[in-house]
């Protein structure tokens, strides 16, 4: 990773990420597939298809986090493809105000 | 409140992945949508800035930040998937080192090229340059001027960059990185069909029986078109998925074949195909007989490397007649091909021939549709046209090709490879839609469109990528501009050629770029650039598609684009600095005036007046510049292809549509070149017809296996590949900034086979050094992860300017397509 060349300082704002996958999975594991996603803390498995598709959404405070749920997933056995679909985020900072 | 929003949004989010995936879910979940939520985002389209695939973005902007994106469900590329590069791509605009001012090298205030890197006004940095230039086109002649481009830059760009260099400058010392990537492809297509880029498009995958991959590693590279595969053969039982490589890859997991074979065996292997379809009598006779002619190519034809190496003093045929052939009969070429047998294609790649036979009978039985993809495996080959050339000879002797299905398809790595570098032609040898600056007919047509003095344009082929490097550590290349790529850590060999080249003190460098790259540090001045949807543009990706978009969102202050930069560059020179007089005099009107009235503000690129740009819509080159640039240039380059097979849409359509693929005949696309029916070049009662030759017909070319420029042997005993990974695009400039790429993949790691390690008592972790005859890299050793290559070869990426694998490569490249081959080089490798 590059060194930063002008240090910045920011306030760590308080945001709400949202995203959403489809994923295929070889069908003769598709349970497990099923169990590594819900095993991961602000996912939800939306639909499943006999033929392995999987739609689902991870919820997280930050990007990163979201990126690091990939990660785990991404090289899941019987993973074949992982796409993410769409991603959002609040700005919760002052919500109340 | 906050619950509400966050329902809404999560709402939005399953319905988009339902969509994609074609999958209903509960009503529950997706019908939350309120319209005020919406409007608080602003939504517009773009291609991904990444690989050549062209998925559709949709971006959504909110106080001029993009804060939401996603696939384009609209897009018929992506159909609203994205791959985890894509699924970050906003976070590349917002790297902390972001470049924001141009950054000289100097001392005491004045430029030294010892200096340091000070921050300084564009006005001083183009006075530096613009001195630099004129001296050098003073003392030198134009062919001391260079620049080095990119498929990655906007066909505005790349345009508006030609006509610089090739009229402006009179250089046609322009190269673009795509010939790193495509140049193969594109010496393959011009030798076979005499038109460039393929036939097919992406709907033959769901219209195919069999997919074989050549060396490509599509889970990793094409993720987006890996699910299209993927989702063909799991809906799909009958569908195989064949695969071939020099090392295990994720692909894999998906093949019903997958092989293994010994680098640079590839051209056996495909000579065996052809010589199997023959001997089982499966030649499709009646499409052989009318579309097809058969040539012997030349051999022994060289490395491509500096003409003193001992390889080019001994190869016979490595001057202007390696790409030389003559005809022969079908009864010739069947005997050329008779000696590579199963036995000897098996002998010599290492494959099993039962695997071998399996393959060769996806082409050969006539009831399976197949696709071959390739990318790199083929392309960075030191036999890459000859390559290319054979893989088309299978499809046409079984007349597998332009129809739904039936394609040999050859993959791109950069989002406008195709539509910058190829259909521009941004290439030393190249004019716009395969015009070649060797012809005079062709440089007349370029000077007409441009309203030039005949003779404008030289007729000497310009130094391409490899003989620039070389050029600049001669001393004959002298101010040279390099924009929108990171060739310092791309190009082969960087420590004999690149990097002498770079700091030879008679050489003034200039670097455009985003961010601080290797490339940028080796320069003398560092311009900083505005990237993706901070300007508008065009890309072309691999299968003919033209995408538009527009300026998203502000550039940050002090960033400009590649187009403002080249158009305001062109403002400093006069043309009586540039043209000799003789030239000046036979147009008379050209007299006085400086570059930028010449070649942009003029009434054609200039005819397209400000009031097409809506007053809400973000447009800094076209404001700056006082016209619509972007439509100005984009609608002059398309005159060169109209009516000549590479017809554009007007370019407003584009901005409507999520692409078309060209040819693009009374406002509809083609999906199939060169078949009647679906061509509407295809001339009528022929079935097929390959109007880029005279006679109609493609080209079937007799060529054998010849070995590789560098071979492991006793001292260096291990072949050394090099490549990609999913999560950095090419060299990393803009994904290691993004912080969760970067994590997921933060160095590049020497894959190994356990057995290598072991007997070199190396253990997984272990940091070690790769050793070639020209340069040594330091890394650590991976036995485990996702690549296994098998004994005596090992793969590391090149994405990691911390660890630069290409100071070990070696820059034999194709004598025909002077494109490097970066997949094989013999290394050792110790530990530290």
């Amino acid at each position: 990773m590059p060194s930063n060349t002008v240090a910045q300082v920011v306030k760590k704002p308080k945001e709400y990420h949202v995203a959403s996958f489809v994923a295929q999975a070889i069908t003769s594991q598709l349970s497990d597939v099923e169990q590594a996603i819900t095993a991961s803390k602000g996912s939800e498995i939306h639909a499943v298809t006999p033929e392995g598709k999987i739609v689902f959404t991870l919820e997280a405070s930050t990007q990163q986090a979201i990126g690091k749920l990939i990660d785990k997933l991404k090289y899941h056995t019987g993973m074949l493809s992982l796409a993410p679909v769409y991603h959002q985020y609040l700005n919760e900072n002052n919500e109340d105000n | 409140m906050t619950i509400n929003r966050r329902e809404f949004i999560k709402a939005n989010a399953i319905a988009a992945a339902a969509v994609v995936a074609g999958i209903s879910v509960p009503a529950s979940a997706s019908n939350l949508i309120t319209s005020s939520e919406l409007t608080k985002l602003k939504w517009d389209k773009a291609p991904c800035r990444f690989c050549g695939t062209g998925c559709g973005v949709n971006v959504g902007v909110m106080d001029g930040k993009i804060v939401a994106t996603h696939g384009d469900i609209k897009s018929p590329v992506n159909k609203g998937l994205n791959c985890v590069k894509g699924y970050f791509l906003s976070k590349i605009l917002y790297g902390k080192d972001r470049l924001t001012t141009p950054l000289l090298r100097m001392t005491n205030g004045e430029y030294n090229k010892n200096g340091d890197f000070t921050p300084v006004s564009w006005e001083k940095a183009f006075d530096v340059m613009e001195e630099k230039a004129k001296t050098t086109l003073k003392e030198k002649g134009p062919t001391a001027v260079g620049m080095f481009g990119s498929g990655q830059w906007t066909v505005q760009e790349g345009y508006a960059a030609v006509k610089l260099m090739k009229a402006g400058f009179r250089t046609n010392n322009i190269d673009p990185n795509a010939r790193h990537c495509m140049a193969s492809a594109v010496g393959g297509f011009m030798r076979t069909f005499g038109i460039d880029e393929p036939m097919g498009c992406y709907d033959d995958i769901e219209a195919t029986d069999a997919m074989v991959l050549w060396g490509s590693n599509m889970a990793e590279m094409h993720p987006i078109l890996w699910t299209r595969v993927t989702d063909r053969r799991l809906s799909a039982p009958h569908v195989k998925v064949a695969l071939l490589s020099t090392f295990e890859h994720r692909s894999f997991d998906l093949a019903d074949n997958g092989m293994i074979f010994t680098p640079q065996t590839d051209l056996a292997i495909l000579n065996f195909i052809a010589h199997y379809i023959i001997s089982t009598g499966r030649v499709n006779q009646d499409f052989v007989k009318k579309h097809t002619n058969f040539r012997l190519g030349e051999t022994d034809i060289g490395y491509g490397l500096r003409p003193e190496h001992p390889l080019e003093q001994k190869a016979k045929n490595n001057g202007k007649t390696a790409g030389g052939s003559v005809p022969i009969k079908f009864e010739e070429y069947a005997k050329f091909v008779s000696t590579y047998t199963v036995e000897y294609a098996s002998k010599l790649s290492g494959v099993p021939e039962s695997n071998l036979i399996a393959l060769a009978e996806l082409y050969a039985d006539p009831k399976t549709k197949v696709i071959s993809f390739w990318t790199m495996g083929f392309n960075q080959h030191t036999r890459g046209v000859w390559a290319n050339n054979l893989v088309y000879n299978i499809h046409l002797l079984t007349g597998k090709i332009s129809t739904p299905g039936n394609s040999p398809f050859s993959l791109t790595g950069q989002p406008s490879a195709c539509g910058t570098a190829r259909e521009v032609g941004t290439f030393s040898h190249r004019l716009p839609a395969d015009l070649v600056v060797a012809n005079p007919k062709h440089r007349a047509i370029a000077e007409k469109i441009w309203q030039l003095p005949e003779g404008t344009v030289p007729s000497e082929r310009g130094y391409h990528a490899v003989e620039q490097n070389r050029k600049l550590k001669d001393g004959e290349l002298n101010f040279y501009w390099v924009q929108c790529n990171n060739n310092m850590q791309a190009a082969a060999n960087t420590m004999e050629e690149a990097l002498p080249g770079y700091r030879n003190p008679n050489n003034f460098i200039v670097v455009s770029d985003p961010y601080p790259t290797v490339t940028a540090q080796a320069a003398d001045l560092i311009l900083p650039t505005a990237m993706w949807v901070e300007k508008e543009g065009v890309y072309g990706n691999a299968e003919r598609r033209t995408q538009a978009w527009h300026q998203m969102v502000e550039a940050p202050k002090g960033a400009k684009s590649d187009l403002w930069q080249l158009v305001e560059f062109s403002k400093r020179f006069k043309v009586e600095e540039v043209w000799p007089e003789e030239l000046i005099a036979k147009q008379a009107s050209v007299r006085g005036k400086s570059l930028f009235e010449i070649l942009y503000k003029n009434d054609s690129v200039g005819k397209f007046s400000l009031d097409e740009v809506s007053d809400d819509q973000l447009n800094d080159e076209a404001r700056e510049f006082g016209f619509y640039i972007q439509k100005g240039l984009f609608e002059e380059y398309a005159a060169f292809g109209r009516g000549h097979g590479h017809d554009l849409a007007p370019y407003d359509m584009y901005h409507e549509e999520r692409g078309l693929r060209w040819p693009v005949v009374n406002g509809k696309e083609t999906l199939w070149r060169y078949k009647e029916g679906s061509d509407p070049y295809a001339k009528k009662g022929s079935g097929w017809d390959f109007y880029g030759k005279p006679d109609g017909r493609a080209v079937i070319f007799a060529l054998p296996y010849e070995p590789a420029a560098e071979e492991p042997d006793e001292e260096y005993d291990l072949w050394l590949s090099t490549g990609r990974v999913l999560e950095h695009w090419h060299s990393g400039s803009m994904t290691q900034r993004v912080p969760e790429l970067y994590k997921a993949m933060p160095d590049a790691l020497v894959y190994m086979h356990p057995d290598d390690a072991k007997a070199r008592n190396m253990r997984r972790g272990d940091l070690v050094k790769l050793i070639s005859r020209r340069g040594e890299v330091q890394t650590r050793v991976e036995t485990r992860g996702r690549n296994k290559p098998p004994v005596g070869l090992v793969f590391m990426p090149w994405f990691d300017a911390s660890r630069l694998v290409n100071k070990v490569t070696f820059d034999a490249t194709d004598p025909l397509s002077k494109q490097t081959d970066y997949k094989k080089c013999a290394i050792k490798i110790v530990k530290v």
